[in-house]
């Protein structure tokens, strides 16, 4: 792919580089500036070196890696906790939706979605369960 | 045990000796803050010898060991480069901004070792903020590389390379971004691994660019790091980056034999693109003859210039080092070394399209080498042009107008290593590089165990 220096990378003159340094909020002195003006030479001449011709669908490497929700920070206790594991049990192992590719990607967010999908299901199932098993002793003392 | 011969087992050897009963922990961290109360005046390597702390723990590990307690790093010295956090012991990067900064947890990485018995020696020396470069504007001097005091260590895990290398301790932590730990296992002749990112957690280390940033482990030998690096090698959820794979036994893993194993040679690295010494190219050349004689299929492997790699990172480490130090960089300018306003100011230029632009030519980079890794197990390179440079030939820019070779596996997401791959005709250690695919880590560790294996590279220390 061919590489055509930026316009903004190629030489700046001073009254530029006051501009550009004014919107950074620092202020330096003469001799803080002529390192700048020098280093930013060897950056532009950086940046003028990535090429820029991309399609526009190809953008996937901007994205963010959510973690599945059993890799959550904070273990939940109780009843999300074993709803956790059954997120677990029903998701791969965590390696595998750490796959690098895109496609490896794409079956991750898919597996994120399943996984969380049950997750949902899970919690349910136990919260109705532990509200029914406290329902239940309630009911015998009342017979009484 | 003569004291003076302490310092410089190696993490295994005194493993060993210590699990068998016949190497005392106590007596082991007497001897290595002897060495470094003599020798450190000479180095500059430790910021801060924590002797009381380390007499503590060695006590308690010698106590475990008497109880039968086992393990790999129970007992053994260590240092960190001062960007780790400790808790209760001055943590500054080297920086004035951060003389008084005492944090109140250690690091994810520090805690595990602790938790595995190991001794914590002290802080070591670094390039302000991991990336400064040698400066005389600190509080602290630049350490010096133990081969030859007047040389440069590389950096800016310079403290690390220098005590590992000098004796001073039989390991310690660095960090890489661009090549941080691999550029001073180079210059001063030791072992150093780059972990495949999310590796090893970086919860509690100061950062300087965290897309590229990763922690590991820094020792005389491959052995020795994989030794640690089963340690330090886990899943942590409070650290984003951090990934859930299974942790291998690196140390077991390094034993295997290498027969059969494909080793692509970059050698358009060196040989054209950041042009080495003669006798660079030389140890090169030998390295693969090495290699082939262990069994491996060595073929030349070609991947974009080095300056393509080069470019993405300079622009990625300015922008996110810039990020992070804005709001310090505005109040407290001149607190800063030179070094680093220089190599950091930039950074609050670089527009938000070009930081992208980086980022997006970052992963057909990352493309382009996990594709490589079809072809083959590992490949090989040389991290730096030669020698190390002597301190007063090291510029203030020199992390722009010099490309360096190690930003490759950085800005690829790989793991890397740099073991010594042969000397110098004045002595001097010369690194060879060695890459593998992301979670190859024990690869990586285990050609350069058989490498160092093979070449005696292990037997020669520094005298200063």
């Amino acid at each position: 792919m061919a590489v055509p220096p930026a316009n903004h990378a190629q030489a700046i003159s001073p009254a530029e580089m006051h501009i550009l340094v004014s919107r950074t909020g620092l202020v330096l002195n003469p001799g803080q500036l002529a390192d700048l003006v020098l280093a930013w030479r060897q950056v532009a001449g950086l940046i003028g070196s990535l090429p820029r011709e991309r399609p526009f669908a190809d953008d996937m490497a901007m994205g963010f890696h959510i973690a599945p929700p059993a890799l959550s920070p904070r273990p939940a206790r109780g009843p999300a906790a074993t709803a956790a594991k059954a997120v677990a049990k029903a998701a791969k192992t965590p390696a595998e939706t750490a796959a690098t590719t895109k496609a490896g990607a794409n079956t991750a967010t898919a597996k994120v979605k399943t996984a969380a999908k049950r997750l949902v299901a899970a919690s349910t199932r136990i919260a109705s369960k532990a509200a029914g098993a406290k329902r239940k002793p309630a009911g015998r003392t009342t017979k009484r | 045990m003569k004291d003076a011969l302490a310092p410089f087992f190696t993490i295994a050897e005194a493993g060993r000796l210590i699990a068998a009963k016949k190497l005392s922990p106590v007596e082991l961290t007497r001897a290595l803050l002897k060495r470094i109360e003599t020798a450190n005046p000479k180095l500059n390597a430790y910021l801060l010898v924590t002797e009381q702390k380390a007499m503590t723990a060695a006590r308690a590990a010698e106590r475990a060991v008497m109880a039968g307690r086992k393990g790999s790093l129970l007992g053994i010295p260590l240092a960190y480069k001062d960007i780790y956090e400790t808790a209760g012991v001055r943590t500054t990067a080297h920086s004035r901004i951060l003389l008084d900064n005492v944090p109140k947890h250690d690091a994810e990485t520090v805690r595990r070792l602790h938790e595995a018995g190991a001794v914590m020696l002290g802080k070591l020396a670094t390039h302000e903020f991991a990336i400064g470069g040698p400066a005389t504007d600190l509080p602290w001097p630049p350490a010096r590389n133990p081969w030859d005091t007047a040389r440069f260590t590389g950096g800016s895990s310079s403290g690390s390379g220098a005590a590992v290398a000098g004796g001073l301790a039989l390991g310690a932590l660095g960090s890489d971004t661009g090549g941080s730990i691999r550029l001073p296992a180079a210059f001063c002749g030791i072992a150093g691994l780059k972990p495949t990112p999310g590796l090893v957690s970086r919860r509690g280390v100061i950062p300087l660019a965290p897309s590229l940033d990763t922690a590991g482990p820094m020792a005389w030998t491959a052995r020795d790091c994989a030794i640690m690096l089963d340690t330090l090698a886990g899943h942590d959820p409070l650290d984003p980056a951090s990934v859930a794979v299974p942790a291998g036994n690196y140390a077991r893993a390094i034993e295997v034999p290498l027969k059969g194993l494909r080793v692509g040679f970059l050698r358009r690295f060196h040989e054209h693109d950041v042009p080495g010494t003669p006798e660079m190219l030389r140890m090169m050349a030998q390295a693969a003859a090495t290699l082939k004689d262990l069994g491996c299929r060595v073929e030349d492997a070609v991947l974009p210039a080095v300056s393509e790699f080069n470019a993405v990172g300079r622009i990625i480490i300015s922008a996110e080092a810039y990020a992070l130090h804005e709001a310090t960089l505005k109040t407290r300018l001149a607190d800063y070394s030179r070094v680093f306003r220089i190599r950091v100011l930039a950074g609050g230029l670089i527009r938000a399209a070009d930081y992208i632009a980086a980022q997006r030519r970052r992963s057909d980079l990352i493309a382009a080498v996990a594709a490589l890794f079809q072809k083959f197990d590992v490949l090989i390179s040389a991290p730096v042009t030669g020698a190390a440079p002597t301190l007063a030939e090291q510029r203030p820019d020199d992390g722009f107008s010099r490309p360096l070779l190690t930003t490759v596996a950085n800005v690829a997401a790989v793991p890397s290593m740099v073991v010594c791959g042969g000397f110098s005709a004045t002595g001097l250690p010369l690194g060879l590089e060695i890459m593998g695919p992301a979670w190859g880590d024990a690869t990586v560790l285990r050609v350069g165990h058989h490498y160092e294996q093979a070449t005696g590279t292990r037997d020669r220390r520094p005298v200063f």
